[in-house]
């Protein structure tokens, strides 16, 4: 180390504040906090200041809460506390069926249709079921699907026969409809199940 | 290796009357127009209904002429649907970033750093694709190295069709040619005071003011302008904005279908208006200690005597609870209300807004109010909990049943995502 030819400047020993002779009895340090905790933050500074002053070795031993305590969630038993023999479920954490993880892929995509008429009985659809469509998925042929035919939302089949597609109904006694070029038709959304009261 | 960012703006087109169309396949081709609250104004029109000149804002009166000639459908409208649709869109766009901003209920900021770079148009074309897909929705997106480029992107793609909906300007020479065609008040954050204010200097491009030096806008106008010049230049000096910030302020407004000349009538209003503002004060966890009312009458029926006041009142300690703030405003009501007017207009308004975390002061004098306060909180929190599953289910009984003084929704379509009786139907 190469000393310096200059007396005055640098660390001096024994210079400064004695270690631990705060007024809390110990070290301190400068830290950045957040301006909204500052009121707390001085009163807890002024108990610790005052505890310090009355019984110095006191304030080591005190814990002060914390002012937003944690939370954590846990799972529920259903197993009642007795004093005999306990269940044998105890195991086994309750979980319940959720329809929605059954019917719904996709929930951003997935809206719920009023069905009207009787063209798709034979598909299982009657009128008033509620159908639950995702747009997400491809309209391949052999889904149901709704479409906006000519201005009308529609529910049918979509079938490629030669070539030719066709919004083919589900029930004899109505005819599929073939589409061409005069045709509006634009795939609103894919049918994936019904919703039918019994 | 230099880092450039790349940000893009999502926007859909004509919102309100894309969502109403979406379960309206009939209106696709049709001019339609959404209306403000009460029914008064146009808010969101199509494209069929623009080239009408028809403009933003406009009073509905003044162009039932136009509405009769050209049979333009219009609706009230429809906020559960459209914020329904919206949460929609933005889970879709989820999908395209880990780092997303809502940045209003049809806007959302992405970046798209070190995600999109390859072919930034493709990438916006397949994030059209896909909320069309999923939603139903037409969308435009802006693509740039900085927010504000990414947003005169965005305008770009709404403006010229031939871009077919999606403009990248990461390229700088993209971006000269686009500046010369965009007028300085397009641009992100210049106001129509600044925009006086720029084309007296002569600066009336979006390109103008790319090529002021900092230092001069800097000292003419502010630092938020000169750091729009920057953006307009490409360095990023706007971040992300993950979470949005609390509200410093909540305002409940409303104008009456039918003119209200009683003080019972005007306090359930009130009422009403109180219990939705402190529903959002308790669902940001902030409290409040300043409460203020407005009450005026119809500024423009120049044929009624007119009257307008307004009081605030400034709490001993801050509250979250709807009782206290129902009674403050009550009892300002008492204070300004007049006899012999026909009111049209109400407002609640809290400010002072802090967590309800922050430290508070505790008076000294009535110390009972803290016990008060653990069990205000807990009754507050239950109601909260009823209403959010049965909305609308419990309130004041100082709302009043009847609701005279609702306000006007005649053209409201169905609520087809969140009401199981108004579902759209499809023939079969």
């Amino acid at each position: 180390m190469i000393q310096s030819a200059k007396k005055s400047g640098g660390a001096r020993p024994g210079a400064g504040r004695k270690k631990g002779s705060s007024i809390y009895g110990e070290t301190t340090k400068a830290i950045r906090v957040p301006e909204s905790i500052i009121p707390e933050l001085k009163t807890l500074l002024e108990t610790r200041k005052k505890l310090a002053q009355q019984v110095p070795d006191l304030f080591s031993t005190l814990l002060f809460p914390a002012n937003h305590p944690s939370s954590i969630k846990l799972p529920l038993f259903t197993g009642k506390v007795a004093a005999g023999f306990p269940s044998p479920a105890d195991d086994y954490i309750e979980k319940t069926l959720d329809l929605n993880d059954l019917l719904i892929q996709k929930p951003a995509a997935t809206f719920f249709v009023r069905a009207e008429g009787e063209s798709m009985l034979d598909a299982g659809i009657h009128p008033n079921d509620i159908l639950v469509v995702d747009r997400s998925i491809e309209p391949i042929p052999g889904k149901i699907v709704i479409c906006a035919l000519n201005g009308e939302l529609t529910v049918k089949r979509l079938t490629n026969t030669d070539g030719k597609i066709t919004l083919a109904a589900e029930n004899p006694a109505y005819s599929d409809i073939t589409i061409h070029e005069d045709i509006d038709m634009v795939i609103w959304g894919v049918v994936t199940s019904v919703i039918h009261a019994v | 290796m230099p880092f450039n960012s790349c940000f893009a703006l999502v926007d859909c087109n004509n919102f309100y009357v894309s969502c109403e169309r979406v379960f309206r396949p009939d209106l696709w081709d049709k001019p339609v127009a959404v209306l403000s609250n009460n029914d008064g104004c146009i808010i969101s029109r199509s494209g069929e209904v623009k080239k009408l000149g028809i403009k933003m804002a406009v009073p509905v009166h003044q162009i039932e002429h136009l509405i009769k000639k050209h049979n333009i459908q219009l609706f009230s409208s429809n906020y559960a649907l459209y914020a329904d649709l919206s949460m929609r869109v933005m889970s879709v766009l989820e999908e395209f970033t880990p780092r997303l901003e809502v940045y209003s209920i049809d806007e959302a900021f992405l970046d798209l750093t070190g995600i999109a770079e390859q072919n930034p148009t493709a990438y916006g074309q397949q994030i059209r694709k896909s909320i069309w897909r999923n939603t139903g929705l037409p969308v435009c997106v802006g693509i740039g190295p900085t927010k504000t480029l990414a947003k005169l992107a965005n305008f770009a793609a709404k403006k010229w069709q031939k871009t077919e909906g999606v403009v990248d300007l990461t390229s700088p020479s993209h971006r000269n040619k686009l500046m010369h065609r965009v007028p300085v008040n397009e641009v992100w954050g210049i106001g129509s005071q600044t925009t006086k204010k720029l084309n007296r200097l002569g600066i009336t491009s979006a390109w103008d003011l790319a090529h002021q030096p900092v230092d001069f806008i800097r000292s003419q106008f502010s630092v938020v302008i000169a750091r729009t010049v920057r953006e307009l230049n490409g360095s990023a000096c706007l971040s992300l904005e993950e979470v949005a910030p609390d509200k410093q302020q909540i305002i409940c407004s409303r104008s009456f279908r039918n003119r209200i000349t009683t003080r019972p009538v005007l306090a359930e209003a009130l009422t009403d208006f109180c219990s939705r503002a402190a529903e959002k004060l308790r669902a940001q966890k902030s409290v409040t200690d300043s409460i203020g009312i407005t009450i005026k009458t119809n500024p423009f029926n120049l044929n009624e005597p007119q009257y307008q006041r307004s009081a605030n009142l400034k709490l001993n300690h801050a509250t979250q609870d709807t009782r206290k703030i129902v009674s403050t405003a009550k009892y300002l009501l008492n204070q300004i209300f007049k006899t012999g007017y026909r009111y049209h207009h109400c407002a609640v308004q809290l400010s002072h807004i802090k967590a309800e975390t922050a430290p508070r002061q505790i008076d000294i004098f009535d110390i009972s109010a803290n016990a008060e306060n653990i069990n205000s909180r807990r009754l507050m929190n239950t109601m909260d909990q009823i209403n959010l599953r049965f909305p609308n289910s419990t309130a004041l009984a100082s709302r009043g049943f009847d609701k005279r003084w609702q306000f006007k929704v005649e053209k409201r379509s169905p609520h087809y995502t969140s009401c199981w009786t108004e579902l759209v139907s499809a023939k079969m």
